[in-house]
């Protein structure tokens, strides 16, 4: 399919998929979405339906949201595929699912954020594609919603909040959401959360940081590499032979990390982890993609083309994260593989690898 | 090469309040001027991060602190209101008296010169 947006970026020529693109859904439009009691718990909450936390995320508000610039179709299409250059947005709902306390609730907010993200964005535009939201607390609930939303052409994924996931997800009470990807040919791609998610699983650091900077900097890579860990330790990715997991939002260093420990740590005690058939570094390199925002921002760029040179294109997807307040824009990872990378380098990068992962067929 | 500087009148100099800004197009850059306490200061709209508009972000103090060695103490204080440039996008401060980056040694928002003629702000770009 060609780009319909008519592109003035630096992408006029390349074809660029991004990664992760957040809605923010007003919960009174949400609410219209759930049957009750849901509907009146969502519109009428004590404070907010979906906790967030209380920290100062806008900086007494130095950093302007642009959360309107998401709420509806149009304008979303005009900022991320005209503005930004992006030609297949892969659209998730952002739902903090974790943070529901009532279980019942999450499901049915499973429910409402899949169908009001097919009926006003994914229906108005071709090239709006989408994550089916997974709430994880009744597995076998969330399997069946897969088997519905699978049906719909735009579906291209599972979004699973790993923050505040309990168990970590790779353990086998999650095996039936796995199974329900494979079978239906979705890919499942994780995303953390700061706030109150990453309050479920790190309650004590969560209370004891002072400020959110401490916070911010843990949750996304914390919540990795408890879900990295948990699944190839659990042999998930050996359990699934078919299906590719993608990790959103912690950006790419953190990953040549956890490679190399794994291998490591494997070897001695590979008793533990007895239904891997190859190097946790290769489960990685096969299975899972990295999406690059927040892409790192050493003192010196060279540094940054070392870690993306470890990993290789292959696993890299570009990410913009827009409309959240540490969003990356698309030209500030497209200038750093133009000074370093050649041509092929950045077609990967910027949409090769993800339709490779989430077998897009664009 | 961008060619000769040339002089161009932005605004009648009382158009902008102290504390206030214009955001105009000179040979085809954005660009923002201010004025801060008597002072007229004109910057590229255009953040060293990633190009957001810091032209356009709000202006307010920071915190500020130091640590004395010799008490073990930390003074730390909300100071310099109004004259920190913030980035809309990411939050990226700036000195509006400078233009250097709080945060990134080196890093400064190219500035153009300003002066006031016969009560008109005149940029020379």
């Amino acid at each position: 399919m060609a780009s319909t947006a008519e592109k003035t970026t630096p992408f006029a020529d390349t074809t660029v998929v991004d990664t992760d693109v957040h809605l923010s859904i007003p919960f009174d439009e949400l609410a219209e979405y759930c049957d009750e009691p849901y509907r009146s718990i969502t519109k009428y909450p004590t404070y907010t339906p979906v906790h967030r936390g209380g920290w100062n995320r806008y900086m007494g508000g130095k950093i302007e949201t642009e959360k309107q610039n998401v709420q509806t179709a149009d304008a979303l299409y005009e900022k991320i595929c005209v503005e930004f250059g992006i030609d297949y947005p892969l659209i998730n709902a952002f739902p903090v699912l974790n943070s529901v306390p009532e279980d019942d609730r999450a499901v049915e907010l499973m429910y409402a954020y899949n169908d009001y993200l097919l009926d006003n964005f994914l229906d108005e535009y071709d090239q709006f594609l989408g994550l089916c939201t997974v709430a994880t607390q009744e597995p076998e609930t969330a399997a069946e919603e897969i088997d519905r939303m699978a049906t719909e052409k735009s579906i291209e994924g599972l979004y699973l909040l790993n923050s505040g996931a309990q168990p970590p997800l790779g353990d086998p009470v999650y095996d039936v959401i796995y199974q329900a990807a494979e079978e239906n040919g979705l890919h499942v791609a994780y995303h953390a959360s700061a706030g109150a998610p990453f309050a479920k699983d790190f309650p004590v650091q969560d209370t004891q940081f002072n400020r959110f900077l401490e916070n911010h900097m843990l949750a996304h890579p914390w919540a990795h590499m408890m879900t990295m860990s948990s699944l190839i330790v659990n042999g998930t990715p050996a359990k699934f032979p078919d299906l590719n997991f993608s990790f959103l939002e912690a950006g790419v260093s953190w990953v040549p990390y956890m490679m190399f420990r794994f291998n490591k740590e494997y070897s001695m005690r590979r008793s533990e982890a007895p239904l891997l058939e190859k190097s946790p570094e290769e489960y990685i390199r096969d299975q899972f993609y990295i999406s690059t925002q927040p892409i790192g921002e050493p003192n010196d760029p060279n540094h940054l083309q070392q870690i993306i040179d470890v990993m290789g294109t292959d696993s890299l997807m570009l990410s913009t994260d827009y409309p959240h307040w540490d969003f990356d824009h698309p030209d500030a990872l497209d200038q750093q593989v133009r000074q370093f990378g050649d041509e092929e380098a950045r077609e990967r990068i910027l949409s090769g690898t993800a339709i490779e992962a989430f077998e897009l067929s664009i | 090469m961008s060619g000769t500087a040339e002089r161009h009148v932005v605004a009648d100099a009382d158009e902008i309040d102290n504390g206030e800004r214009i955001v105009t197009q000179i040979k085809g850059r954005e660009i923002t001027v201010f004025r801060y306490d008597g002072d007229y200061y004109a910057y590229l709209n255009w953040c060293a991060h990633q190009g957001g508009p810091c032209g356009e972000g709000t202006l307010t103090g920071t915190s500020i602190a130091s640590y004395d060695r010799e008490t073990g103490e930390v003074d730390s204080y909300w100071g310099r209101e109004g004259e920190i440039l913030n980035c809309p996008w990411h939050g990226w401060e700036y000195d509006l008296t400078t233009g250097d980056c709080l945060s990134r040694t080196g890093v400064t928002l190219p500035s153009y010169p300003v002066e006031i003629e016969d009560g008109e702000i005149v940029v020379t770009l």
